[in-house]
């Protein structure tokens, strides 16, 4: 054990004394924040942009404003009552803002009407302007930039211009943008509604009646069979239902965001011990088992130092922000973490957790010991990289549907199980499955811990290299062997 | 079952797919000795000291490290410098040496302590904590050579400690290893360079070809190569033939010189006396200075030779039958 530990020691001060864990430790909650940020200041940042509407009268132009509005309507929707814009249940709130904006209200005045006057909205992308011309020659030097239209802000370019004519005939986008289509897609919207209106007024139906028929639709409330065991807890679904299964997606991305974040530290580490020709000290004073061992520890410990500072460093600023945190929002966050909490998810979980990292651990150290240059690393690095995807992937399939066959077949499959177990054990499968995939996973891992301590000693101790690697496969193959 | 002989090796051979690395190796490095592992490139010797410390598993043959297998609790009473140097060049050296002793089972303040002892005795201290990266490829090699003597082992086996060493590190190690051997420090040290092995060694074994061409003493070294003198003659003389007839059959030139073996029961006096009798114009007489250096290619070339007609007998019949 001391062996292992001092392995583990040396190697964990070895990686948090090189920049790059600090690079990596500081970087990446930044450029996760950013990246989190990057739609919200891409749309800040976005310039208003002046368009225009010719046609007889103000049809059009008003159908199009509405919906250009409706993204802002939904913003201050979800802003004045989150967890039930978000859920689409009832509230008091909500009704009252959209029983204004029915009775023509401003988004703004709709706000106040329901208590929301605080609520900042972001400005408008779009904004109508008259039609400085109204012919598509005269036009055009307002879209190119020639001529300028007059507005609040000062003298704009024109960035659209909407030809409607009467009767059947085309309607007509013009732009000197052909990139930015949002405001194409918001034409294409109004005169969809547009057309519905016209079509069943034809028809003799008031929209008034549409609307009517909407409204009367009937509530779906969603229902759980439970056993009678639990039947104390009713059977509406609620958020302490769904928890899990978002706990089972956080863990089982915490595992894969471990192993992906670790697989760098285990290569380069054992890398730079072949190139440095320091195998053959170590194996004279450690056992193989023991260096392995230690290797893995000091890389986990690596992970869980910036996994904890992370976490750490998350609820301060939780805490910093807690007021501003809407009281739902925090209800959900505990409902899940003492879901993670539960016996049963938690104990399959820490698991496939220990067991999926031994798993990969061991694979990325053998390889590791084949390779002289992280060039050669990289080779090996892409097939076990695609391979890594494939757990990713079947997290999104586990979000829209954690019972989702595909999902039981591939838990069968070992280097899958460690994260699919997971996924999976919300949706109560068998409890001989859980066994089952259970018992496969420790044989797997064992299995895997074996082979890889066979290949790190061909790499470490007989400098078997990356070449060799496409040699035990052709030995593998039923008549290469013979030939051999 | 602990022994007082730190390294036993008993008929070892080890392959590599059709190649025979070693072969049929068998010694024994009685304790308190410093032992030379003599051998050309390629002739066996990593391999055969990879052997003696467990890294690799002979085919055939037993070795014992103190009367047990070499595992990792017999391996505690050994120091090692493998051949192909190295060392984490981002840690320091009193770090690296500290880190060493304590794998092999030395507290954490001894290790500290021990690594500063041996940086000021070799001169390194200011260097202590730099990392290795900062320092010379000598440095480097010298704090290797501590690394793997700072748990004061009983056996230290050094796999070509010289190379890459200037001559007044040269001579520095060679003081090391006489420190090391005072201190009770049995050695094992492998290397091409025969006047190391010279000033240092009781006793050397030299390889040829994965197989051992001798084991033994300085002097029965020396024996092994056989007496001669060196006679020089003016030009034009045939000293061949002169000695010839006085019963010194096998005379070899070398230059200006020539070189007389002498018959056993027969001395450099009888030389000399010889070449007189025969009115050789003697220029020059000398008995010839022994080297291990000419043993060792002696031997060696006696050993490849024979290898190469071993190659040649067993490739002739497929010639034949082709």
């Amino acid at each position: 054990m001391r062996s292992i530990y001092l392995v583990a020691r040396r190697d964990y001060l070895g990686y948090v004394q090189a920049w790059g864990f600090w690079l990596g430790l500081l970087l990446t909650p930044i450029l996760m924040a950013v990246g989190m940020m990057a739609p919200t200041w891409a749309a800040a940042s976005q310039p208003v942009r002046y368009y225009t509407v010719i046609e007889d009268g103000s049809t059009f132009a008003d159908a199009l404003r509405a919906e250009l509005e409706e993204d802002r309507v939904q913003i201050a929707r979800t802003a004045l009552d989150p967890m039930a814009s978000l859920n689409g249940d009832e509230s008091d709130k909500l009704n009252t803002f959209d029983d204004a904006i029915e009775n023509g209200a401003s988004i703004e005045e709709a706000l106040e009407a329901a208590g929301g006057a605080q609520v900042q909205l972001p400005q408008a992308d779009f904004i109508y302007v008259d039609p400085p011309a109204t012919s598509e020659e005269d036009i055009q030097p307002y879209l190119l930039g020639e001529r300028s239209i007059e507005t609040e802000a000062g003298p704009q370019t024109l960035f659209a211009a909407v030809f409607v004519p009467d009767g059947e005939g085309e309607i007509e986008y013009w732009s000197e943008n052909i990139t930015a289509q949002s405001l194409l897609g918001k034409v294409r919207s109004a005169e969809r509604t547009l057309t519905e209106r016209r079509v069943f007024e034809e028809a003799g139906v008031s929209p008034r009646l549409l609307r009517e028929a909407e409204n009367r639709a009937r509530d779906i409330a969603e229902k759980r069979a439970r056993p009678p065991s639990a039947a104390a807890t009713g059977s509406a679904v609620t958020l302490a239902d769904r928890a899990p299964f978002f706990a089972a997606v956080l863990l089982a991305f915490l595992l894969w965001f471990l192993i992906f974040s670790v697989v760098n530290y285990l290569l380069m580490g054992t890398i730079e011990e072949r190139s440095n020709k320091i195998f053959d000290s170590l194996l004279t004073s450690v056992k193989l088992p023991h260096m392995l061992a230690g290797k893995l520890l000091a890389v986990l410990a690596v992970a869980l130092t910036l996994m904890g500072v992370w976490a750490i460093g998350a609820t301060l600023v939780a805490n910093f922000f807690s007021g501003a945190m809407p009281a739902d929002a925090r209800e959900m966050m505990f409902t899940v973490v003492a879901a993670i909490a539960k016996p049963g998810l938690i104990f399959p979980a820490v698991l496939s957790f220990v067991l999926g990292y031994l798993m990969y651990g061991a694979v990325f150290l053998a390889l590791g010991s084949l390779c002289d240059t992280i060039q050669e690393a990289q080779t090996l690095m892409t097939p076990l990289i695609v391979m890594l995807m494939v757990p990713m992937f079947m997290i999104v399939v586990a979000i829209s549907d954690a019972e989702s066959p595909i999902l039981s077949v591939m838990s069968w499959i070992p280097i899958f199980t460690p994260f699919l177990l997971i996924l999976r054990i919300p949706a109560q499968p068998p409890m001989w499955e859980v066994i089952g995939l259970l018992a496969l996973m420790v044989v797997a891992t064992l299995v895997v811990l074996w082979l890889a301590s066979r290949v790190y000693r061909a790499g470490a101790v007989h400098g078997a290299g990356v070449g060799d690697v496409g040699k035990w496969f052709t030995k593998l193959l039923p008549g290469k062997k013979t030939k051999a | 079952m602990s022994s007082t002989i730190p390294l036993e090796m008993e008929a070892v051979t080890k392959r590599f797919g059709f190649f025979t690395a070693v072969r049929d190796l068998s010694l024994t490095v009685p304790q308190g000795s410093i032992v030379g592992f003599l051998g050309p490139n390629g002739a066996g010797k990593s391999t055969s000291l990879r052997m003696a410390l467990g890294v690799l598993n002979p085919d055939e043959g037993a070795v014992r490290l103190f009367g047990g297998p070499p595992d990792i609790h017999t391996l505690r009473r050994v120091g090692f410098l493998p051949e192909e140097r190295g060392l984490y060049k981002k840690m320091s050296p009193r770090a690296i040496i500290s880190y060493f002793a304590r794998l092999k089972g030395m507290s954490a303040g001894d290790s500290r302590k021990r690594a500063d002892d041996l940086l000021e005795m070799m001169g390194l201290e200011e260097f202590g904590r730099s990392r290795i990266s900062k320092l010379s490829k000598g440095m480097s090699q010298k704090v290797q050579i501590l690394a793997s003597l700072a748990h004061k082992p009983d056996f230290l086996i050094l796999d070509e400690p010289f190379s890459g060493l200037d001559p007044v590190n040269q001579q520095g190690l060679e003081d090391l290893i006489i420190e090391e051997h005072k201190r009770g420090a049995t050695i094992l040290f492998s290397t091409h360079v025969m006047e190391h092995a010279e000033r240092l060694c009781d006793s050397i074994v030299m390889m040829a070809r994965g197989r051992k061409v001798f084991d033994g003493t300085l002097n029965e070294a020396f024996g092994a190569l056989g007496r001669a003198v060196l006679i020089g003659v003016t030009e034009g003389f045939d000293l061949d033939a002169a000695m010839r007839a006085k019963g010194f059959a096998h005379n070899e030139v070398h230059g200006d010189e020539w070189r007389v073996s002498l018959p056993p029961g027969r001395d450099t006096q009888d030389a000399l006396r010889a070449a007189i009798d025969a009115g050789a114009p003697i220029t020059s007489f000398r008995p010839e200075d022994a080297r291990l250096r000419d043993v060792f290619v002696s031997l060696v070339s006696e050993a490849e030779a024979e290898d190469l007609h071993q190659t040649l007998a067993t490739s002739t019949p497929k010639g034949e039958a082709a």
